[in-house]
Formats: C-alpha cells, sequence, structure tokens
C-alpha cells in the first residue's frame, strides 16, 4: 500500500516543471520515446509517479537518468503537460534529493539564492586562491587578520564537503537502486556484462543517438557534427580529457611545460571539443531550435556558461603562454579561469553536473534489469 | 368485401431500379406475367419509378385510362409509399388504392445469387398487391379540431422554458407541478458552468416569467390523474393536492412531460455511504459550497482534501442502470474547480472510471488538472474501499493508471458523484399517459434521431431529462423542440389523422366487451345503434394496432387497409401458380412453378420435429434423418428457436455441435 501525498506535486514545480500536473495520462510521450522499452517507462509513469506523490518511487528508479531530453515528448504532449521538462525537473529533484547539505535544494528552487550562492563561492575560491601565495603583495597584509594556514585549511575543508557530499549522493543512490531493483521479476545480467554496457554507452551514446532515429525528427537529415548527442559528447569528453591533461601537468609538475608536450597536446584537443559542444549548446538554448531547448532553468545556463567560459579562458591562457605575455591582464583571466574551473567541480554534488556520476550509475541498474 | 366492391382497373409499375431490381429480378417477364392478372389494365416496367417524368405518365395513365387501383412494384413503402399515394392523389385517385410492393430489398437484393427464384418471389408478392389492391376501398383522413392549450407535466426548468415559449405562442399552458415550488432539481444547483449563475438564480427567474404571463396557469401539488382523448382534444384530470379532493378537467390539444429525474439514492454501505456523514453526495456537496465562504468546514472540521468518487450507480454491468449518466462528470469537475476558486489550499481527489466531459465541458477538465487535481482510475470491478479514520476518511483504491498500484489515500470528505435515475414515479406517469419506458425506465420517444421529441402516443411529447440524462442546456434544447412541435400541430386547429383505424361493423357485434378488454388505447366504447349495444371505435384514439380484430368471436372487426379480403387476398395472390421464362446458361426453359417456397415449410418443420420426437440431436443428424440441407436445418431451427418450438439442449458427446429439442409447452 502506497500512500498518496498531494502535496509533492507543488514541491516538483518548484524545480521548473510548471504544467506536468495538466497530464491527462493518454500515455503518448511514452509511445513516441526512442528510449521506452518493455522495462522502461517514461516519462507517463513518471509523471504520474509525480502527480501521486510517490517521491521514494522516483528517486529509487534509473528512469529519470535514462531520459538524453530529446524533446519528442514534449512535442507530442497533446495537453503541453511538457514531460521533457518534467523528466529535468525530477533530475534536479533527485540531485538535490541525494546530496546531504541541502544546498542544492535551495540553489534550485531559488533563483537569486543560487545566484548569490555561486558568486560567495567564487569570492571565497577568490580570496582562497590569493593566499595560496602568500609572499604577492595584495596578500601579505590580509594574513595579518586571517592567518594563511586557516584559509588553507579551510579551503581543504570545503573541497572535502563536495568530496563527501558526492560521495554519499552515490552511495545513497545506489542504495536505494538496488533496493528497489532487487524487487524487479527476471534474472538479470551479469554485474560485468552490465558495466561493460555502461561504458560502451558512456563511450559512443548509442541510446543518446537513438533519439532522433525517426525521420520527422528535427535532427534526422543534419549532419551528426550538429545533433545534441554528439554535443553532449563533445561537451563531456572535452572535459574529460582537460580533467586528464590537467591531472597530468599535476603529476608532472613542471611549470616549465610548453604547448608542445602531450599533455599540453591532450588539453587543446579536448578544450576544442568542450568550447565547440558548450557553444553550440549555448546557441541551441538561445534560439530554442527546438521544444527541448525551449526551457532553460538557470541550472542549466550555469552549468553550460561555467563550462564554456572555463574552455574558453583556458585557450586564452595558452596563447597567453605561447606569447610569453606576462601581463596583469592575464594574470587576472588566469585568476578567474581557476576560479570557475573550481566552482565547477566544488558545485560537482549540488548542481547539474551531477548528473555525470548519477546517469552511469542508473545506467547500470538498468542495463541489470535486462533479463540476461 | 362483396365482389362488386373490387377494382376493375388496375395499373402495374415495374421498376428497374437503374438495374437494381432489374439485374436479378426479370421485370420484363414479370410485367408479362401481370398484364394477363384480372383486372389488370396496364402493366408497365419503368427505369425509375420514383422519377418526375414517370410520376406525371402514371398521371395519365390513371387520367386517360380510368384506373381505380395502381400497385407499383419497386423499393421499400418506408421510402416512396408517400410519393406515390401523392400520385394518386394528384392523379384523382383516392391515395389508400394504391399498394406498393418491395421487390427491391425483399427480392433482388436478398436474393441476388438465386435470381430465378427473386424472380418467382417478385411474382408472389406483385400478384399478392394486386389482390390487395383490387379489395383496397378509398379511405379519407380523420379530421379533428385541435384545442390551443398544452398541459406540461414538471415545472423544472424544461417544462418552465417550454411553457414560456407556448404561451408566448399563442397558446393556453397548464403548467402541473407536484412539488409546493417550481424549478425542480435545477433549484439545488450552486453555481453553473460556463455563465457562473445560479441554479436558484435561473429558477427564480423562470418562475417570475412563468407567473406574468397570463397565458400560463401554473399548479404545484398538483398532479394528473386520469388522461383520455387524442391528440387535439385530451381531458386531462388535475388533482390539487392543497385542496384535498379537488380536481380540474382541462381540454388540451397536445400534453408535454417535462418530469425530470431524480438524483441516484447510494445504498445503505455503497462506497462508504451511511459508514460515515462524511460520505455525501454531491447534491449535498454543491449546496454545501453555497453556504460556506473563507474557509471549507464541515462537522465543524476544516476540509483541506477532499476525493470525488465518479460513476456512483450508474454504468453497472450487473445493476440495472446499464447507462452513463453524461453530466455527472463536468458537475464534479466544475464542482471541484468552484472549490479552488472559492477556498484556497483544498486538495481534490478524483477517482474515476473514464472521464466524460463532452464537448465545451472538456476545458473543465484541463482546467482541473492543471490545478493539481489528482485523478485516479478505478474499475468498477474493484471499486475504491472507503472507511471512517477517525475523523477523516481512509480510502484503498486500485489506480489502474499506476500499473494498478493498491493506493492509500486521506480524505476530509468524499463525494458521491451520483448520476440521474429516473423518478420513482415514472411508472405511475407512464401508465396514466400510456407511453412506453426503456429499460432504462426513462420514457421512450419514437425514434431517437429522426423523431427524439414525440412519443408513440400522437400528441405527447417530451422534454428535458425525463427521457435520460441530461444536462441544462439539452434538457432545454429537447423541451423547446417539443413545444415548437406542439405549436406547428396545435396552431393549425384542424388536424388530419391517418384513417388506418379499426372499423366495428355493427350488425354482426353483439356488445361481448372482449375488444374494449383488450384496447390498450380505451379507443373502443359502447354505443347503442337501432336499439342495440355495439362496440364503436373512437378514431382519432385508435393507433391501428389490429388487437381487437382476432378477439372479437363474431369477426365484427376489420382494421382499415388489413381488411380480411385485402389479407386473404394476398394469400390468394402470394400462392398463385405463376409461369416464367427461366435462363439455364443458353438455354431457355418455360417453368410452371408455385411461387411459395414458403409452403413448403410447415412440412419441413413438420419433418424436423418429427426427427426431434425422440433425441436431441445435432444440425448435422438432423439433416441426414430429413434429408433436408445442413444449411436449410440451420435455417429453420434458428427461426424455430425464435418461435419457441425447439430449444438448444447442450453439446453433443465431441463438444461440436449443439443439440436441438422440442420445447415441451
Amino acid at each position: 500500500m502506497t500512500k498518496i501525498d498531494p502535496y509533492f506535486a507543488d514541491e516538483l514545480k518548484k524545480y521548473g516543471t510548471d504544467d506536468f500536473t495538466a497530464c491527462f495520462n493518454c500515455g503518448n510521450c511514452t509511445a513516441v520515446c526512442s528510449l521506452t522499452d518493455k522495462s522502461v517507462f517514461f516519462p507517463r509513469m513518471m509523471i504520474r509517479m509525480g502527480m501521486l506523490g510517490l517521491k521514494d518511487e522516483i528517486l529509487s528508479q534509473p528512469e529519470p537518468w535514462l531520459c538524453y531530453a530529446c524533446g519528442d515528448c514534449s512535442e507530442t504532449c497533446p495537453r503541453q503537460a511538457d514531460p521533457g521538462q518534467f523528466m529535468a525537473a525530477i533530475r534536479r529533484y533527485s540531485v538535490a534529493a541525494m546530496e546531504p547539505t541541502g544546498i542544492t535544494k535551495m540553489m534550485f528552487k531559488n533563483n537569486p539564492l543560487f545566484l548569490l550562492i555561486t558568486l560567495i563561492i567564487a569570492g571565497f575560491l577568490g580570496f582562497f586562491l590569493l593566499t595560496l601565495k602568500p609572499e604577492t603583495n595584495y596578500a601579505r597584509w590580509l594574513f595579518a587578520y586571517l592567518p594563511f594556514g586557516t584559509i588553507h585549511d579551510l579551503g581543504l575543508i570545503v573541497f572535502g564537503i563536495t568530496g563527501i557530499s558526492a560521495a554519499w549522493g552515490v552511495v545513497k543512490m545506489f542504495l536505494k537502486l538496488k533496493k528497489a531493483a532487487g524487487k524487479a521479476p527476471g534474472k538479470a545480467i551479469p554485474v560485468s556484462q552490465a558495466i561493460n554496457q555502461v561504458i560502451r554507452e558512456v563511450t559512443v551514446l548509442k541510446r543518446y543517438q537513438s533519439c532522433d532515429k525517426e525521420a520527422d525528427s528535427h535532427w534526422h537529415a543534419k549532419s551528426f557534427s550538429l545533433k545534441p548527442w554528439f554535443i553532449h559528447w563533445s561537451i563531456m569528453w572535452g572535459f574529460i580529457g582537460l580533467l586528464a591533461a590537467t591531472t597530468l601537468n599535476f603529476l608532472l609538475k613542471d611549470p616549465e611545460t610548453t604547448v608542445w608536450w602531450p599533455s599540453r597536446i591532450l588539453g587543446s584537443l579536448a578544450g576544442i571539443l568542450m568550447v565547440y559542444g558548450s557553444t553550440l549548446a549555448i546557441w541551441y538554448r538561445l534560439k530554442k531550435v527546438t521544444k527541448a531547448y525551449d526551457e532553460t532553468k538557470l541550472a542549466d545556463w550555469m552549468f553550460l556558461l561555467f563550462l564554456w567560459v572555463a574552455g574558453v579562458t583556458g585557450f586564452w591562457l595558452e596563447i597567453a603562454v605561447f606569447l610569453n605575455a606576462d601581463m596583469l591582464a592575464n594574470h587576472l583571466v588566469f585568476l578567474f579561469h581557476t576560479v570557475i574551473s573550481m566552482e565547477l567541480v566544488l558545485l560537482f554534488a549540488f548542481s547539474k553536473f551531477a548528473h555525470a556520476f548519477y546517469r552511469p550509475l542508473a545506467l547500470y541498474f538498468y542495463y541489470r534489469r535486462q533479463s540476461a | 368485401m362483396e365482389e362488386s366492391k373490387k377494382k376493375q382497373r388496375i395499373g402495374v409499375y415495374i421498376c428497374h431500379c437503374g438495374g437494381n431490381i432489374s439485374d436479378h429480378v426479370d421485370v420484363k417477364g414479370l410485367r408479362d406475367v401481370m398484364a394477363g392478372e384480372e383486372n389488370v389494365i396496364i402493366s408497365k416496367n419503368v427505369m425509375f419509378a420514383c422519377a418526375d417524368s414517370n410520376q406525371k405518365e402514371m398521371i395519365r395513365d390513371i387520367q386517360d385510362n380510368h384506373l381505380d387501383g395502381i400497385v407499383v412494384a419497386s423499393c421499400s413503402p418506408k421510402l416512396h409509399l408517400h410519393t406515390f399515394r401523392g400520385v394518386a392523389e394528384r392523379a384523382g385517385l383516392n391515395p389508400y388504392n394504391y399498394v406498393q410492393v418491395n421487390v427491391r430489398e425483399q427480392c433482388s437484393w436478398a436474393h441476388s445469387d438465386h435470381p430465378d427464384e427473386a424472380s418467382l418471389k417478385a411474382a408472389g408478392l406483385i400478384k399478392a398487391g394486386i389482390r390487395r389492391v383490387a379489395s383496397s376501398e378509398a379511405l379519407y383522413n380523420i379530421e379533428i379540431k385541435a384545442h390551443r392549450s398544452v398541459v406540461i407535466l414538471g415545472a423544472g426548468v424544461a417544462g418552465m422554458r417550454a411553457s414560456i415559449d407556448l404561451a408566448k405562442m399563442g397558446n393556453q399552458v397548464i403548467l402541473v407541478e407536484k412539488e409546493a415550488v417550481t424549478g425542480g432539481n435545477l433549484s439545488r444547483k450552486g453555481a453553473l458552468f460556463p455563465t457562473g449563475q445560479k441554479g436558484t438564480e435561473l429558477v427564480e427567474t423562470l418562475t417570475r416569467q412563468v407567473k406574468n404571463e397570463p397565458a400560463i396557469t401554473l399548479f404545484t401539488n398538483a398532479t394528473i390523474e386520469k388522461i383520455t382523448g387524442s391528440i387535439g382534444n385530451f381531458q386531462v384530470e388535475v388533482a390539487i393536492h392543497e385542496k384535498a379532493g379537488e380536481t380540474l378537467t382541462f381540454a388540451t390539444g397536445a400534453i408535454l412531460v417535462t418530469t425530470g429525474y431524480e438524483p441516484y439514492q447510494p445504498v445503505e454501505g455503497e462506497l462508504g455511504y451511511g459508514k460515515s456523514t462524511r460520505v455525501i453526495p454531491i447534491d449535498a456537496f454543491d449546496q454545501l459550497l453555497e453556504s460556506k465562504s473563507g474557509e471549507l468546514q464541515f462537522e465543524g472540521k476544516t476540509v483541506r482534501r477532499i476525493a470525488f468518487v465518479y460513476c456512483v450507480g450508474m454504468r453497472q454491468t450487473n445493476g440495472n442502470n446499464k447507462y452513463c449518466s453524461r453530466t455527472c462528470c463536468t458537475a464534479a469537475i466544475h464542482s471541484s474547480l468552484v472549490v479552488h476558486e472559492k477556498f484556497k489550499g483544498v486538495k481534490a481527489f478524483h477517482l474515476y472510471r473514464d472521464i466524460r466531459t463532452y464537448g465545451k465541458n472538456e476545458v473543465l477538465y484541463e482546467r482541473s488538472s492543471k490545478a493539481g487535481d489528482i485523478y485516479l482510475l478505478y474499475q468498477e470491478k474493484e471499486p475504491p474501499v472507503i472507511e471512517p479514520r477517525g475523523d477523516q476518511l481512509l480510502i484503498r483504491v486500485k489506480d489502474q493508471l499506476t500499473r494498478k498500484r493498491e493506493l492509500e489515500l486521506e480524505t476530509d470528505l468524499v463525494v458521491l458523484v451520483t448520476g440521474m435515475v429516473s423518478r420513482s414515479d415514472s411508472t405511475t406517469v407512464a401508465d396514466r399517459l400510456k407511453i412506453p419506458i426503456g429499460n432504462d425506465r426513462f420514457f421512450n420517444e419514437i425514434h431517437p434521431k429522426l423523431r427524439p421529441v414525440e412519443t408513440v402516443i400522437n400528441g405527447i411529447f417530451l422534454g428535458g431529462s425525463c427521457q435520460g440524462p441530461k444536462n441544462i442546456t439539452e434538457s432545454v434544447q429537447s423541451s423547446l423542440a417539443a413545444a415548437a412541435k406542439i405549436n406547428a400541430i396545435i396552431s393549425k386547429e384542424t388536424l388530419f389523422l391517418e384513417p388506418i383505424v379499426a372499423r366495428i361493423d355493427p350488425k354482426a357485434c353483439t356488445w361481448c366487451g372482449k375488444c374494449k378488454e383488450v384496447c390498450e388505447y380505451e379507443a373502443i366504447f359502447q354505443v347503442e345503434t337501432n336499439g342495440k349495444l355495439v362496440a364503436s371505435v373512437n378514431e382519432p384514439v385508435c393507433k391501428g394496432c389490429g388487437i381487437c380484430g382476432p378477439v372479437c368471436p363474431y369477426d365484427a372487426i376489420d382494421l382499415a387497409q388489413f381488411s380480411n379480403a385485402e389479407i386473404e387476398g394476398m394469400i390468394d395472390g402470394f400462392s398463385d401458380v405463376v409461369t416464367l421464362v427461366q435462363k439455364t446458361g443458353t438455354e431457355e426453359v418455360t417453368a410452371t412453378k408455385k411461387t411459395v417456397k414458403m409452403m413448403d415449410f410447415p412440412s419441413e418443420w413438420r419433418s424436423i420435429m418429427q426427427s426431434l420426437q425422440e433425441n436431441p440431436m445435432t444440425i448435422p443428424e438432423i439433416a441426414t434423418s430429413t434429408g433436408l440441407e445442413p444449411a436449410l436445418v440451420t435455417w429453420h431451427l434458428m427461426t424455430m428457436n425464435k418461435y419457441f418450438i425447439v430449444e438448444p439442449a447442450g453439446m453433443d458427446d465431441s463438444e461440436e455441435y449443439y443439440r436441438y429439442q422440442l420445447k415441451i409447452n
């Protein structure tokens, strides 16, 4: 017996699904979705759960994360309930519900607060970064009030909280999905095979690619380089590439590294991919090319802009280093770049970024659900 | 009938129907056969009998040849009976000296794979038609004077609205209301969609108009006791209950029934009804909404959650109310929207079986779901379980939309969305008016599409929801349609009725009273002629049903157009021998046959009955035993089954065929 919570729908609406209660359960959305199959029930069933306030149900199913927001459902909906928007909202809701601090809830439900928190973190990071070089003139007089060691430790604690929150969210989701999956009928495929499938999906986004397989899809006849799945792939692999390059740089610990070194080449290529992807993604959202890009929430803008700014400032710095232009402006760009990049990482568990962990985890449970 | 009265100069027209008939029926052969019939002066083939040119030719034929009877062998009389009656009339011939024979639907279409037999059947039918017209009589429409007044039963929205229009069209209206006040069900309604006016306001407006209209006489606390007479001249006895024993009689041209409906009364325990005072029908809920403002309270407690349960008492698979009341979905959703408008923060659940907010009402459904109302789909076989829990109600429902999951919800109030049922006294009204009642116990019209406001009783009309569930708009539409129809009839002041009525031969009648007993319409009464008591027919009241004829021990009753002479003539004609040239491949064979295959039936039936005398048998067994084709046996058995001669007696041992046995009376 499941208890209906009639107030949950109002709560969900705060995560940016304005019209989903208009749904009259026709199921057209599920019928047109390229990603539903006999074991996956969305968007209709998820909307139903949202209506009835079965929040635990939403949090313990992989469904919210199996959707790539192609927008076909929203185009088809006879009630303009915007199922695509609903799916995005329950992903936001999930991110907020998984992490333990409650910061995400505040940010997703309240735009001014979102901006304020983002700015505070940026300010804090900027200050923190300045403290890393105590011999700098700007910093010296400051430490009369706040000792460098304290600030440094505080910074580590904050990053620690992010890391713990992210891990907490992942474990929490894993346990929830596992518990619910235990109830699913049929014999599941082996773990190794499921992980293999997840890796394959993350590598080539085959499921995402199938989103425009219908001949009347906006993207069907377009070049692959313009298709949403490829944009997503570029951003994702661009970011992963950059992360790898940064890590390599850090490991080599050689400040004299030039652009020709392998990690720098990797960084440049990955940067091109990420800037290309995020530029197009921003462009599509500005132009609202399809229904999927109709409604962009602050969380989406922030995430994309951070990626884009991090990428563009990164290239600026590459050029500056190449030209050996040791100027204040370039120092400031470097500060800005670092702040943005670190904030991206810092907000990892508390932003749209979290999908990078939740989606593969959900995919794992989705593949595990398939009978052997 | 006497021989001398028979028609001597008959014209026969056999229609090709452009090939519809002539492709399968040998119309030329039939023309030649019919030309040889006794008293037939003209026998013709026509391409389209109904065509203008042919109608003109028929008129010329009738006038030039002084024809005294015509037969058209063409399509169903439903299509062209009145066309050719018109032709006869224009030619100066009595329209009742015309007979239409249906050789299209009954011969060429039905037997297109047996053209020879189709032709033989057509021959029989046309011969029957010729004999019938030979014995036909000239008949004249019954003329009656109509009173320009109407009695309307029920002063609800339909009755009041119709009475106002009828009065404005210059008729006297007697408006009879059973209750002490006017308005009926409408007076219990709150704000209405889409105008937002209240039911009570509409009732006030209408009542004021009714009272201000001098041509309307309103009787409240009054019922009809007895109705006699017929269209144009009914006598309606009205009992005035305020003055005990007082009855008034009104002569009226027509009667309009607008007695309305009753809301379904849930039985004790049905969906929690009676288990808690917090389970209330929708009418009570609407009144609660009307009476509250600011905060919605019930029994001293604030209502924050309401559950509407739909289809209460309606669409019963096993019960009597098979129908959908069609207005209640809209009413419930509308009430829910009124709740949201008047009281903030109230959550509404809708437990439904199907949402039927047809037409414009669909916007309400959309508005309600957008407002966040939760819709839960239950099935009739698994209704929600509603139980009191503290001062709340606990509902358990299997929601079809969530993969039949069992859901639980707590509410402060359960509103039973009850449908419409016919009034408990509708059988009394039907008895007094002699109008039929359907399986749903609402009054029945003649034809749901083509004659939607008329009853089988000429002059008695239906309006509003006494005929079946209707919303206010539809009720008023139907009652105004009836009003217009009534005015069209009674404003002519003189009415003509078809003369197909029973006629009594006073010489043969001895007044035994049997015919009066069986007459459903009270059309037969006793008169004294030449010092002898005999039966007589009130012609405007008689429906020509013919039930009095066979019960008369002295054969003193004949039905116009269906006299013994006519019917016997038809039988003779149909069973006559006919000779038709039949084409078998390229060969022409002249066959003389009895047209009536039907005459064989009794013998075939007899042989089937004989073979069933001992044991029940299957169709193949009967076929073997009688030597008849299995298909023919099947056909006969189905007919015999329909007429209670045989009945199925279970499957045979191999469970392949049904056995049949003789039905023992």
